[in-house]
């Protein structure tokens, strides 16, 4: 799939329960892995305050933000808890081997 | 040894609700301060599910390393560590009046709760020193579903309802005192209300701070489902104590579509609390959201309730009122995010300092690109009583939707002198004519109020006029 | 080529500058650049400076040395009464003593110290005018300057004193072309007598990659009068800082302003009013009309100090959206320390053009475009009637010509 591009970390150095910045194509994205092996990408910006989700924690299927604790669905982009209020764009992840290929499509 | 404290020097003698119950004894009563194993023996003690303990151990360690707010008011002499975190008077919550102990009783007696009681009640959820002990539901209610519970009994009864809504309005790194609350809440009210089911009745509860350096957390979250109502009141006093008191509650309200929620708080705290509190609810659309807020007592009051208005046509608004008398320090306000098209809102402060007294309104609107058809309308009135008291406005909006109309006027003036001499004229002394001028003043917001509380109030303003004048 | 130090600001260029001054003019320049240098720079943290960024500020751009000259046109009759109307450098070399008295002789609010002290230290343009006691200069005093091409920071400090009972009116008028990355850091001085009456206009109309940073502190004495106007049209980023002090007592004070921004550009004003004597007065209105994507901010203080009876202030703040990615932030604040005043009040709005407006000027046979521009003008009216001078609001008018047409239109 040429709309896959492989994101600068391998796998391997994301831990389950986790989510890190990665720059792919340009992009920042909030990249990470459930604690349950399942694999999703968001952009990496919190529409509360502009800043960095990358930084933040990964709670079940949320990640955090962690500047006021706003949460986003790390598959869906979908606001969980305020105090952002508009969604982020979600990405489809998948493993090639140890390498993190998002689908920017 | 603990340091005098120059809030003891203060505290007002003339205090009409100033007395504590000799007589009360505290069971559980831990020892002070706050750690890790503080906040995992509340959890126990309470008997919660794991999610909830590890919330909140997770809120905890957000707490420690988030820093103070420096703006606001002066909170350099909390210390956190001299404060009592959990109290409780009995084991159990019951729900007849006649099952609650003598001695809270008594305390409640003098507070005139069994008046309240005969009529207007449909339930009391009565606090005291963080434990839910007296609650009645009425059978009304309870056959049309409404759920009315501390928030403890909430939580072991419907925790799928905890799980899907607590800490989605405020979670637990909101900011410093919601992360406090988040670790160590006890108490409060959960109310569940069903589709298309309106109460009719304002639903009520009172607390109190009764222990020396008891921190008050209590915990409220209420959902109105789709096309429901409600209207909450808590109006609180608290005997005055030498030592500070902290005051740091998190109110959570999620209004759905076609819903209605008023929430009504008149606080009196006494001069020695600090009352930090964080206050969100979130609006569907067509959804209501009302905020009916008084601060008349504590030492500083720093409380802005929200409004996130998530769907068309959703309209929130917040009526304020706040006095502070010498001494005091009332920092508050409202936020309204406008996040949906259509949707409106109105803020309308009315602030009144005297003595050395300073009120301050803080408020915020925010409006999203895409929310087209939105309008806002503030209105923050003061009244500056005497010449050493003071007043500030910050009103910050954010406008970054063009197809909106969104307006913020303030006004601060002192009592007319001609006002004050045709009163006079009419035979009033200076205090009786004061004071009616100052009622009229808030006459807006406090026709709002519940009978009881409107009357509550306008004493009050009497008690505060009298202590001025002469 | 203009002729630029080889850095922004730093010894070895203020060495440059200072070339040929008289010894107590390098005193004053070193002194205020140790001030600039102890004095940390803008961060977030500090209210005003949390709706601009400075990280893009362009600082690589050489001082300019050898900035255009206006020409200060001046009746020779007003001259021979002891009028000064000149630019800052020749006014130090010709009236060195008067300069001295009133030049880097004021602090300013805090927010705005690290520019203040930048121009003090490294002005090199500005303008000089000084109005002695009991005289008044009828019509307009106009400075206008147009900026070459170039990369290049430029700091130019104007100093305006009235003594007792002066009147004078004056226009700064500054401009620069397109394209061009250039820091531009004006500040003013004023200060205006006991009694004395002053109409302070400053029209910018800078090129789109300029960043102005400026700040304009006015002192306004007993019974004085004062009215300032600020006209932004051009620049990319303009951030600027007004710091107003009634220190008489009975000064009147009017701070207008009107905003007419476009593409992307970025307004932040931040004023300070600070009533401190009785019986003052000070109104603030700024109208900003903003299009494309751009964005206004302001954040303005009306301060009533315990001591300062009486006093009537009202500040207003609004802003047209023209258009969906328009922004507007208009924070007016309250600080109020004594409640013996006698009016006292401030209002903001932020929206689109009313609807109603619109639909009937379209049905007058105007077109979309016209009617938006119609409507446009008639919401600056309430600052462009306050403006006294004729020339001045022809030439204000006639900048905002682009964004809301020529008057003659109006009149068909």
């Amino acid at each position: 799939m040429t709309t896959g591009f492989a994101a600068g970390v391998r796998a391997s150095q994301v831990a389950p329960g986790t989510v890190v910045t990665v720059v792919v194509a340009g992009r920042s994205l909030c990249v990470g892995q459930t604690l349950d092996g399942r694999w999703g990408a968001i952009e990496d910006v919190c529409t509360h305050d502009g800043g960095d989700l990358g930084d933040g924690e990964l709670d079940g299927d949320a990640v955090e933000c962690p500047r006021h604790g706003g949460r986003f669905d790390l598959f869906t982009g979908r606001v969980l808890a305020l105090p952002p209020v508009v969604p982020v764009k979600a990405y489809p992840v998948h493993l090639d081997g140890d390498e993190i290929v998002v689908d920017l499509s | 040894m603990a340091l005098p404290n120059p809030a003891a020097a203060k505290v007002p003698t003339g205090y009409k609700y100033g007395w504590h119950d000799p007589e009360m004894k505290s069971l559980h009563v831990m020892k002070k301060g706050l750690s890790r194993e503080v906040v995992e023996e509340i959890s126990r003690i309470k008997g919660e599910p794991q999610w909830m303990t590890d919330l909140r151990l997770k809120a905890y360690r957000h707490f420690e390393a988030r820093p103070m707010p420096t703006w606001g008011g002066d909170m350099s002499q909390i210390d956190f560590q001299d404060i009592f975190y959990y109290v409780t008077a009995t084991d159990k919550a019951v729900s007849s009046w006649d099952d609650v102990p003598d001695y809270i009783r008594r305390t409640y007696d003098r507070l005139g709760i069994p008046e309240a009681e005969k009529k207007y009640l449909a339930g009391v959820g009565g606090q005291y020193d963080s434990e839910v002990v007296y609650h009645n539901i009425r059978a009304d209610l309870e056959k049309l579903g409404v759920i009315f519970l501390g928030t403890d009994e909430g939580l072991a009864k419907y925790p799928e309802i905890f799980k899907e809504y607590f800490g989605t309005v405020i979670p637990a790194n909101d900011n410093k005192l919601a992360a406090l609350n988040t670790a160590v809440w006890s108490g409060g009210s959960f109310i569940y209300v069903p589709k298309g089911v309106h109460v009719e009745l304002p639903l009520q509860a009172y607390f109190r701070i009764n222990t020396e350096n008891m921190g008050q957390f209590e915990r409220t979250l209420i959902i109105a489902d789709e096309g429901s109502s409600v209207h909450y009141v808590e109006g609180c006093t608290a005997p005055a104590y030498t030592t500070a008191s902290l005051h740091s509650a998190v109110v959570e309200i999620i209004v759905k579509k076609g819903a209605r929620v008023r929430y009504t708080t008149i606080q009196n705290w006494s001069h020695n609390v600090y009352n930090l509190v964080t206050k969100r609810a979130v609006a569907y659309e067509d959804a209501v959201m009302e905020w009916v807020d008084g601060n008349l007592g504590s030492r500083l009051t720093m409380k802005y309730p929200s409004i996130y208005l998530l769907g068309e046509r959703a309209h929130g608004e917040v009526l304020s009122i706040a006095f502070a008398g010498s001494d005091q320090h009332q920092d508050a306000g409202g936020k309204v995010i406008h996040a949906a098209p259509n949707t409106t809102s109105l803020i309308t402060s009315k602030s009144i300092s005297q003595g050395t007294g300073r009120t301050s309104y803080r408020g915020l609107i925010k409006v999203y690109p895409g929310c087209h058809g939105s309008k806002s309308t503030v209105r923050c009135d003061a009244l500056i009583l005497s010449d050493e008291a003071r007043s500030d406005t910050y009103p910050y909006m954010e406008i970054d939707e063009d197809d909106v109309t969104i307006g913020h006027e303030a006004t601060v003036s002192k009592v007319g002198s001609e006002q004050l001499f045709y009163l006079m004229s009419r035979g009033m002394n200076e205090a009786e004519a004061s004071a009616m001028i100052v009622n009229g003043f808030i006459e807006p917001i406090v026709k709002e109020l519940p009978m009881e509380y409107a009357v509550e109030m306008n004493r009050l303003i009497q008690l505060q006029m009298e202590g001025a004048v002469g | 080529m203009p002729v630029q130090a080889a850095a922004a600001l730093d010894a070895a260029t203020l060495d440059h500058v200072s070339r040929g001054e008289p010894a107590w003019l390098v005193a004053l320049r070193a002194d205020w650049w140790r001030r600039v240098e102890a004095n940390p720079w803008p961060t977030p943290a500090q209210e005003e400076w949390k709706r601009t960024s400075l990280d893009d500020l362009p600082r690589d751009g050489g001082l300019l040395l050898d900035p255009p000259m206006a020409t200060y046109d001046l009746d020779p009759a007003l001259a021979a009464r002891g009028v000064i109307f000149s630019d800052l450098a020749t006014a130090v070399r010709e009236h060195g003593e008067l300069v001295r008295a009133h030049l880097g002789r004021n602090d300013t609010i805090a927010a705005q110290m690290p520019f203040w002290g930048r121009s003090l230290a490294g002005w090199t343009g500005g303008s000089f005018l000084y109005v002695p006691a009991g005289v008044a200069v009828d019509g307009p005093l106009v400075a206008r300057t147009s900026l070459p091409a170039g990369a290049y920071t430029y700091l130019p400090h104007s100093l305006v004193v009235l003594e007792q009972d002066a009147s004078a009116t004056l226009l700064e008028e500054i401009s620069s072309p397109d394209g061009h990355a250039v820091w531009f850091g004006g500040t003013a001085d004023v200060q205006v007598g006991y009694g004395a009456r002053l109409r302070y206009a400053n029209l910018q109309r800078l090129g789109d990659g300029v960043w102005r940073i400026g700040a304009q502190r006015v002192e306004v004495g007993q019974d004085a009068n004062v009215t300032t106007l600020n006209a932004e049209i051009g620049s990319g980023i303009s951030k600027v800082g007004m710091d107003l002090r009634m220190t008489g007592k009975g000064g009147t004070s009017r701070l207008l302003g009107l905003l007419a921004a476009g593409n992307a550009q970025r307004i932040d004003f931040n004023s300070c009013q600070d009533l401190l004597g009785s019986h003052t007065t000070s109104d603030l209105l700024y109208l900003s009309a903003l299009y494309d994507a751009s964005h206004a901010s302001f954040y303005g203080v009306t301060r009533v100090r315990p001591e300062a009876k009486q006093t009537s202030s009202y500040q207003e703040c609004r802003n047209l959206l023209l258009s969906p990615k328009a922004g507007a932030e208009p924070i007016p604040v309250l600080e109020i320390e004594t409640n013996d005043i006698l009016r006292c009040g401030h209002g903001a709005t932020a929206g689109h053009i009313d609807p109603i407006q619109r639909f009937y000027a379209q049905s007058r046979g105007l077109s979309a475009e016209a009617a938006e521009r119609m409507i446009v003008r008639g919401f600056f009216e309430r600052v462009v009637a306050q403006i006294d001078s004729e020339p001045i609001k022809a030439r204000i008018l006639d900048a905002l010509a682009p964004r809301i047409g020529q008057t003659d239109e109006m009149a068909a």
